[in-house]
């Protein structure tokens, strides 16, 4: 999975929210911890899942192990939900 | 306390529609809403509901696309961050229109077909729309913007919801809203002819599970059981003046979009306040705000502040008091009522439909 290259899906906008960022949907809104803000705005159909894991253990002081799984656990229940594309 | 913030804008930009559907939660008294907002005054009150912190716009109507100004209204919106949605029944969604709605930023289009046949759907619609509404979504679904094909349901359709969702497979939908009527302006008109049968609704629910589990991953299906067969209100706008503001055709601020059917009220108009000025301090939004002004059984109820007593407008369509408890609540006095009108319903009683300068409504 961690060679997927995720983009938001149609009609699915981040917006800036003070520290954080919201996830605009289609009929609803997601606030964002830090962390899955920092990695939404990373996916942009050019980077891989892995990428974006790496570039967050260089942000934030996160392990590389617990990265990928955060990674990962975000970006396959956004895909579940149609908010990306894997 | 904690003074809410609106998330959510409802912009009904005209209540004319070239449809007749008898389910449309309008208004029954259209004629009173011709003298509509321009577009300059549409623009203000755009960038106005942006700094309260709303997020979203939702254009809606009547038929919002037949408004020539309707780009305009979006690229403003998009312009100020906010997340902007059409809810249409497509008729005149041809390339045209598509893509300047497209180039003005628009993220997500709401479709809606009457039913998954084209002579019931144009029966309903009272118009011959059905057959074209799937070229519709080939052009929607082959732009940049998302698409959520919308049916709602009642008695002459809810049978036929088993189509409806191998239609929107068909057509490669992601998100299929299958919305039960709720029972407000025409919908109430025609409550006798619309509302389903229990078994209508427990046979459509258990089709909507299966095809959940089946389509897991590659259709999310809204479903939302109708108020009259549930044993608990639904936390309706989540609260009254809590999230939510409907802006309608001619400029009154309203905290639900039947709101306007609640006649002891006093809405407020765009034309004379802020938004501001009228979320914060209008008498007819801070009425039923929180729980203060809550009644028996609400007042001492451990779920008044999941649901917030229910629905205001089915309050005063069903019991005649917006400030009772909602009839759809079990524990309500007036619940026997929606078992009343539910037994009332036939499928003998033919629904009127939708228009323009239609006679007033008979109260039940």
């Amino acid at each position: 999975m961690m060679a997927q290259r995720p983009s938001l899906a149609k009609g699915v906008r981040l917006r800036a929210s003070g520290e954080s960022a919201i996830l605009l949907v289609p009929e609803g809104a997601l606030t964002l911890n830090s962390t899955a803000a920092a990695a939404l705005e990373l996916a942009d159909g050019t980077r891989t899942l892995d990428d974006i894991a790496r570039a967050l253990v260089d942000r934030f002081e996160v392990a590389p192990g617990r990265a990928r799984q955060d990674v990962e656990e975000l970006f396959s229940r956004l895909a579940e939900r149609q908010l990306v594309d894997l | 306390m904690n003074e809410p913030h609106p998330l959510s804008l409802l912009c009904e930009l005209t209540y004319r529609c070239n449809l007749q559907c008898p389910y449309c939660y309008n208004p029954t008294d259209l004629d009173r809403y011709r003298d509509e907002l321009g577009t300059a005054q549409w623009i203000s009150v755009l960038a106005q509901a942006n700094s309260l912190g709303v997020l979203q716009a939702h254009f809606s109507g009547g038929e919002p696309t037949l408004r020539p100004d309707l780009p305009e209204l979006v690229a403003a919106a998009s312009r100020a961050g906010l997340y902007t949605n059409l809810i249409t029944q497509g008729t005149f969604l041809d390339d045209t229109a598509l893509d300047a709605l497209v180039a003005a930023g628009l993220a997500h289009i709401q479709v809606s077909i009457q039913a998954p046949h084209a002579a019931l759907g144009d029966a309903i619609a009272g118009a011959r729309v059905h057959d074209d509404k799937f070229a519709v979504l080939r052009r929607v679904g082959s732009r940049d913007v998302a698409l959520t094909l919308n049916c709602v349901l009642h008695r002459r359709n809810l049978d036929c919801i088993e189509d409806v969702i191998t239609l929107a497979e068909r057509h490669g939908i992601r998100r299929l809203e299958l919305a039960n009527v709720q029972f407000y302006g025409w919908a109430y008109r025609n409550r006798l002819a619309l509302m389903p049968t229990r078994d209508q609704v427990d046979r459509a629910s258990a089709i909507v599970e299966a095809a959940r589990r089946r389509l897991r991953g590659q259709m999310e299906i809204v479903y939302v059981l109708p108020d009259y067969f549930e044993d608990f209100p639904k936390p309706c706008m989540n609260g009254w003046g809590r999230t939510f503001m409907t802006v309608t055709p001619n400029g009154y601020v309203l905290p639900c979009p039947a709101a306007a059917a609640i006649r002891t009220l006093q809405f407020e108009n765009v034309r004379d306040r802020t938004l501001e000025e009228i979320w914060h301090r209008s008498g007819s939004f801070q009425a039923y705000r929180g729980t203060h002004w809550m009644p028996e059984p609400c007042k001492s109820c451990e779920r008044r502040e999941l649901d917030w007593g229910g629905c205001r407008c089915q309050a005063y369509l069903v019991a005649g008091d917006a400030g009772v408890t909602d009839p759809a609540c079990m524990l309500s006095a007036d619940h026997g009522r929606m078992k009343a009108i539910r037994e009332a319903a036939s499928p003998d009683i033919a629904f009127e439909p939708r228009r323009i300068n239609a006679p007033p409504s008979v109260r039940a």
